[in-house]
């Protein structure tokens, strides 16, 4: 199996696709072939519309593809890789689920913060779903995010750059294997977005952990030495079906 | 499973959005607490009315109403059956007036011997019961007009003609209770069984060699013309009337009376779980269509705890928690409010409307009953939101906003 043949692969995926439709407009993602390895960091960037957040719903699991060959996950914890293509036709959403929280991080667009829950309990969510003792690591982690003296604040008392350093920390917080992020800097400015960007890759690439993010943001892509991703998209003259084909 | 940790996620996010819980809370309480009051009116008036008849004896009276000819072994008979308190026979009413005279007042008054024994519902309140020929436990009124009290001794005398001549005897009576009014309204004497066989037998010209009394000597077995009987409560009346009356035995009792006062608790009954169902249900649709609607309020937020790994089955649990909080902190709420208006209603109309029992009150068990209907009520409306919380997705909440 392609899984032993290439260990270190975290995702393999091989001719996968992923067909929406609405009101008459198609979209298909088709993926012909991906494979990441860990500790990798992916960069996804591409104009709106694409199918940026659709890929990474795919990688978390969130989104079912309508069709693939192999989709094959395996993140180092495990000793051998889950078929993920079986889950979804099985339907097994909680398996699919389990999977989720313990290997992968997710930080939202807009933070995703539970407002009745102060930062470090927000920080900690997953530590605690995952039953992890509190070893002062959240602590550590508000420290490096610059977060620290918000520890005991409600999500709604800070401001949007630093929801989303905490929405960072609580996808690192209970060391996964993947951190996915779609757009994590959208609504913050150029400036901070860069800062924020950076400090979330440098604590990634300390722990060793493999990254997925998606942006818009072209220039900074480069210096935080991302491997992007190459996509082509195409749309029909009539406007009316759109395809992203991603290789990788 | 992660109940525990629902639990408190649920419990704080019931607290930041306390002012959306405060409104659950209040409608609830706005729906429960008139319905307490109107319960507590329920039980109180009619409970009064139903302590009243159950606890003047009056009531579980059965009297015949002509004379008959009852043994002994008969009545005896009676007084064996469980539904049956109480019961002794009963002489002659003519033959068993006495006059009595003390030495304190000078008027000398008439007044009936009753019959009396171990377990006399009239004398229940007093715990005395007169035994022997010499002690009697006088009625109020006769103690009154005689100005005696407890531990005096009176005197009675009865009189007959016995072979055209006319006789008087006298006998000394000790005081050993006076009945409250409620027993027995005019002047009597309670009397044993055997002191008011003597003066029938004395006035119908028979020896009472116990007393000295001269006259014929009797024999054979005594029957009586009447008996004085109670049933063991207010509930046994009818079956005892109508077994009565099927011995040919014509009777008085109250039965019309209690079956009324029954009848009208279950109309009174019936009236109130019509409202009170009307209310749960209209409660129960406001409470799950709130919670419902809530959901996609917090659409987002449910869609983030799937995201970190919450199983369908714990999210189920968000709602109900909820409801939960809703429905004990508006059972208390509804609670003091039903306290307050108790008070006031028991305060205001108290005193205009009973003898100082309460007009609007509800017993522990009434507080258990609802509590438990509201939870219950409760959960059951939070089920639909808490099904429709467990499909949220964890894609449901990414794209918003
Ligand atoms: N729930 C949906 N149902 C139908 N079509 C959808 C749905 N969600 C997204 N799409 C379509 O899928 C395509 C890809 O959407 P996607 O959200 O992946 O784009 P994106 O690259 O993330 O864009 P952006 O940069 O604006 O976030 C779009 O054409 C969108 O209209
Ligand atoms: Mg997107």
């Amino acid at each position: 199996m392609t899984a032993e043949a290439n260990p270190i692969s975290i995702y393999q995926i091989r001719n996968l696709l992923l067909d929406r439709e609405s009101q008459g407009v198609s979209f298909r993602l088709a993926v012909p072939s991906l494979q990441i390895r860990q500790g990798e960091k992916i960069a996804l960037i591409g104009e709106s519309g694409c199918g940026k957040s659709t890929l990474l719903d795919i990688l978390a699991f969130i989104a079912q593809p309508t069709e693939s060959d192999g989709f094959l996950f395996h993140p180092e914890e495990l000793d051998v890789g889950v078929h993920i293509d079986y889950h979804w036709r099985k339907r097994n959403l909680n398996q699919l689920g389990d999977l989720r929280k313990k290997h992968i991080g997710y930080v939202m667009q807009t933070g995703g913060l539970l407002p009745y829950l102060n930062v470090r309990d927000n920080m900690n969510l997953s530590r605690h779903v995952l039953h992890q003792e509190d070893d002062g690591s959240v602590e550590q982690l508000a420290m490096q995010l610059g977060i620290a003296r918000h520890l005991n604040k409600l999500p709604e008392t800070l401001s949007t750059g630093e929801r989303q350093r905490v929405a960072i920390g609580r996808a690192l917080a209970h060391n996964p294997s993947i951190v996915i992020a779609d757009e994590p800097t959208a609504s913050v400015d150029p400036f901070a977005a860069e800062k924020i960007m950076s400090l979330f890759i440098s604590l990634a690439e300390a722990r060793n952990i493999t990254v997925i993010v998606a942006s818009h943001a072209w220039q900074h892509v480069n210096k935080l030495g991302l491997r992007r991703l190459s996509h082509h998209t195409q749309r029909s003259s009539d406007g009316r079906t759109t395809e992203t084909i991603v290789n990788g | 499973m992660q109940l525990f940790k629902t639990l408190r996620l649920a419990t704080r996010d019931y607290q930041h959005e306390w002012k959306t819980s405060i409104c659950f809370v209040l409608g609830l309480s706005a729906v429960l607490g008139p319905m307490m009051v109107l319960y507590g009116l329920k039980v109180g008036i009619i409970g009064g009315m139903f302590n009243q008849l159950i606890e003047n004896p009056i009531n579980r009276e059965i009297r015949p109403v002509s004379s008959g000819r009852y043994e002994r072994a008969w009545l005896g008979a009676l007084h064996r059956r469980d539904d049956v308190t109480f019961v002794v026979p009963h002489t002659r009413n003519i033959a068993a007036m006495i006059e009595l005279q003390s030495q304190r007042a000078s008027r000398i008054i008439k007044a009936e011997t009753i019959p009396s024994d171990h377990g006399d519902p009239l004398l229940d309140p007093i715990r005395v019961t007169p035994t022997g020929l010499h002690a009697v436990v006088l009625s109020r009124s006769a103690a009154n007009k005689l100005k005696v009290d407890v531990g005096d001794t009176i005197s009675g005398s009865i009189k007959r003609r016995y072979r055209d001549q006319s006789e008087r005897v006298h006998i000394d009576l000790k005081i050993i209770g006076i009945a409250p009014l409620e027993s027995f309204a005019r002047d009597g004497v309670f009397a044993d069984l055997r002191l008011v066989e003597a003066l029938e037998d004395f006035r119908d010209g028979h020896a009472v060699p116990a007393l000295g009394w001269t006259g014929d000597v009797v024999t054979g077995e005594r029957t009586y013309p009447g008996f004085r009987l109670y049933a063991r409560s207010i509930y046994d009346v009818e079956n005892l009337e109508r077994l009565l009356n099927e011995a040919g035995i014509d009777v008085r009792t109250r039965s019309t009376q209690i079956a009324l006062v029954v009848k009208m608790e279950r109309n009174l009954n019936a009236i109130y779980w019509l409202i009170a169902l009307i209310g749960l249900v209209g409660f129960a649709l406001s409470l799950g269509a709130s919670l419902w609607a809530n959901i996609d309020h917090k659409r987002k937020e449910l869609s983030v705890l799937r995201l970190v790994g919450f199983r369908t089955g714990d999210i189920i649990w968000f709602p109900m928690i909820q409801a939960f909080y809703t429905a004990v902190l508006g059972t208390l709420l509804a609670v003091g409010l039903f306290q307050g208006v108790a008070w006031l209603i028991n305060d205001l109309l108290g005193q205009q409307l009973s003898n100082g029992e309460p007009v609007c009150i509800l017993y522990q068990e009434h507080y258990i009953a609802a509590a438990v209907l509201t939870i219950v009520t409760a959960l059951i409306s939070a089920i639909l939101a808490g099904i429709r919380a467990a499909r949220i997705e964890p894609s449901d909440g990414l794209r918003e906003l």
